[in-house]
């Protein structure tokens, strides 16, 4: 046991104490965090098995996530893969729009978009993310407990293996429980690599030298000892001492919040089943052996709780048996655990609904105006015009751009000033797709038909599209 | 703080507007990153700023300064830019073939494709404004003539680049293609 050394502390006396807690079982209490014992070390849970509709609709909702997640860099929308986030060469295919670096700003919108329908969700229906939607929740409670419940058992007997000493058999359940943990990360952690590297190229980077790819190889590795240590060990400590988001939810909610709650005026007294007198709980702890964050859901809302509703599965179930109406676990508010009703619109709900909505607009309107073609003049470097034989010349470069569809035809027509001599180093060319094209562009215009205000303007057709790209011509003042 | 099980013993004297906290134990695995630290600190110490054997920033970056500018001096020591280097390297079909590539992008606007000039002067012929040697040649399309026009291509196209497209330059000089510009500049022999 670790015990700190120089704490001032006597020693003796707290291993004691230590000792003294740790005996017996342990319930949890308002006071500590389940998961980690008075020693400081980790307090695994074994949560029991429950069956209900609300693992159902979890179960639904993961499967549909799960397939999401694997299929979308497979789905191939407009040529390019639904999802490719190619960072080396900084182009990013989303769901048959294509961005580059410099359409990094959208993703203010989008992340702000995200966030506040995350705050609005947390505001009306508590930590529904958490419970149902988390990658956290999904793969953990999803995969890996199942794989942990189909080789080493219900809740008592895992409970007893981790008791017991190490034999062959208890080596042969832990190895081959990890095996399957890490067989399952490695293919979660290539899944993962497949939104960065096109899955048609995928195959070649994984068959070929980790030497290849070195930067990939990384990725994946470090992905799957990530995933190990938090999937295998870590687990609900992520959820309570790491992530933001649930210490947030105290001032994100309010009473009239929809969170997983007791009814303690119908519950309590709490007592046995044939006391005389007692509220509908029967303290059975059925609750508190099924909750994977190993609270008390008779404390009331606490931040340990993400919402998965097991232990609404499981007080159901108890209530069935004992002939005793269904909900004194709930979704409800805690104006409804009162007996108030509760409301839906509140001003934090406008409040968050308006910027979430003002926010939305933003991101349609900014990415409206997200230009599949780029044209445009930079002038050269150096003077702004040069007059040479009675002529004012202008020099730019022309620089074209194509982001979406495929390569295109590329032809340029000059348009104004009339009378001016253009030169371009290119005029009829294919332009790739995504890739920078400058066209070197020199207009030379007699002086004597020089204006102050002539702009230079050319027309620049993309196949069947066309833009018109124009520039002020410059020149001298008198 | 000796009876564990008491809620008011484990509770911390200060007071936030009503908020207390516990008294209780840090995970393991969170004390651990802190003896980690602690105990890295200690060698990191010993090892920059008392026995000074690692370098600190300062050297770091004087190193790495020297190192790059060790290798450039390598590489200009292996391959002078002079005349006969360049003419050298004018013989060359590789080097020539890409110095072609870079002036068909970059330079036909304005010299035409067969070089034979158009805004820019006519580089086929014997006559040259800034100098007709080699190097001298290299270093007009390095600092370009912004009064006239000429774009400086140092920045733009980078060394190695710029003395591909001086070789190609060499090969057409003196060719005098048809249709080419009349002489500018003094006659270069």
């Amino acid at each position: 046991m670790n015990v700190p050394e120089g704490s001032g502390v006597d020693q003796e006396e707290d291993l004691k104490e230590v000792k003294r807690l740790r005996s017996g079982p342990r319930r949890p209490d308002l006071e500590t965090l389940y998961c980690i014992d008075e020693d400081g070390s980790h307090h695994v849970i074994h949560p029991a098995d429950v069956r209900g509709r609300f693992q159902r609709i979890k179960k639904a909702v993961w499967t549909i996530l799960v397939v999401i997640y694997v299929a979308l860099p497979w789905i191939r929308i407009g040529g390019h893969p639904a999802i490719l986030i190619d960072i080396p060469r900084r182009h990013f295919f989303l769901f048959g729009h294509t961005f580059n670096a410099m359409d990094f700003w959208l993703a203010f919108f989008f992340l702000a978009g995200v966030g506040l329908t995350l705050i609005l969700l947390s505001a009306l229906y508590g930590r529904v993310w958490c419970g149902y939607a988390c990658p956290q929740t999904v793969f953990l409670e999803g995969f890996y407990r199942r794989i942990e419940r189909w080789i080493e058992g219900t809740a008592p007997q895992r409970e007893k293996l981790a008791r017991s000493p190490w034999t062959v058999r208890k080596i042969l359940k832990k190895g081959g429980k990890h095996f399957a943990y890490l067989v399952l990360s490695l293919v979660l952690a290539h899944v993962f690599l497949s939104y960065f590297i096109p899955v048609r190229e995928l195959g070649n980077v994984v068959t070929s030298s980790p030497a290849a790819h070195p930067a990939a190889f990384v990725f994946v590795m470090a992905l799957t000892a990530v995933m190990m240590f938090n999937f295998a060990w870590f687990r609900e400590q992520l959820c309570l001492i790491i992530c933001p988001y649930g210490r947030l939810q105290s001032i994100l909610s309010d009473p009239d919040t929809i969170v997983v709650g007791y009814d303690a005026r119908r519950g309590e007294p709490r007592g046995r089943y044939n006391r005389e007198g007692r509220g509908d709980c029967i303290d059975c702890y059925r609750c508190v052996a099924v909750c994977p964050t190993g609270i008390d859901i008779r404390f009331g809302l606490q931040l340990e709780c993400i919402g998965c509703a097991n232990c609404i599965d499981a007080c159901d179930e108890v209530m069935d048996k004992l002939g005793q109406a269904r909900g004194l676990i709930r979704n409800d508010s805690l104006n409804g655990f009162e007996g108030r009703r509760s409301r839906f619109w509140r001003p934090r709900v406008v409040a968050y609904f308006s910027l979430l909505a003002l926010v939305f607009g933003g991101f349609v309107y900014a990415t409206s105006k997200v230009e599949p073609i780029e044209a445009r003049f930079v002038r050269l470097p150096g003077p702004a015009y040069v007059i040479e034989g009675g002529k004012i010349r202008n020099q730019f470069r022309l620089r074209l751009l194509v982001k979406e569809g495929g390569p295109r035809h590329v032809s340029i027509e000059p348009l104004s000033p009339e009378g001016a001599e253009f030169i371009f180093s290119q005029r009829d060319f294919d332009l790739p797709l995504l890739e920078y094209r400058e066209v070197m562009t020199f207009v030379s215009l007699p002086r004597s038909s020089f204006r102050q205000g002539t702009a230079v303007e050319v027309w620049v057709r993309f196949g069947e599209e066309r833009r018109t790209v124009r520039a002020p011509f410059v020149g001298p003042d008198d | 703080m000796n009876a564990g099980s008491s809620t008011q013993d484990r509770l911390r004297e200060h007071d936030f507007d009503g908020i207390r906290e516990y008294d209780n134990r840090l995970p393991n695995w969170w004390l651990w990153t802190f003896y980690i630290m602690i105990i890295f600190s200690f060698f990191y110490w010993v090892h920059y700023h008392v026995l000074h054997t690692g370098p600190d920033q300062w050297q770091e970056y004087a190193a790495e300064v020297k190192a790059e500018e060790e290798k450039l001096a390598s590489l200009a020591a292996k391959n002078p830019v002079t005349d006969e280097t360049l003419l050298e390297e004018s013989r060359n079909h590789e080097v020539v073939a890409r110095g072609k590539k870079v002036f068909m992008t970059n330079c036909v606007s304005c010299h035409k494709a067969d070089g034979g000039g158009l805004v820019g002067p006519n580089l086929t012929d014997r006559f040259w404004i800034h100098g007709g040697k080699p190097a001298q040649i290299l270093h007009t399309i390095t600092v370009g003539v912004p009064a006239k026009g000429m774009v400086a291509w140092g920045p733009v196209l980078g060394a190695s680049r710029i003395r591909d497209v001086t070789a190609y330059l060499l090969t057409i000089r003196n060719t005098n293609v048809p249709g080419g510009k009349g002489p500018e500049g003094s006659e270069e022999k």
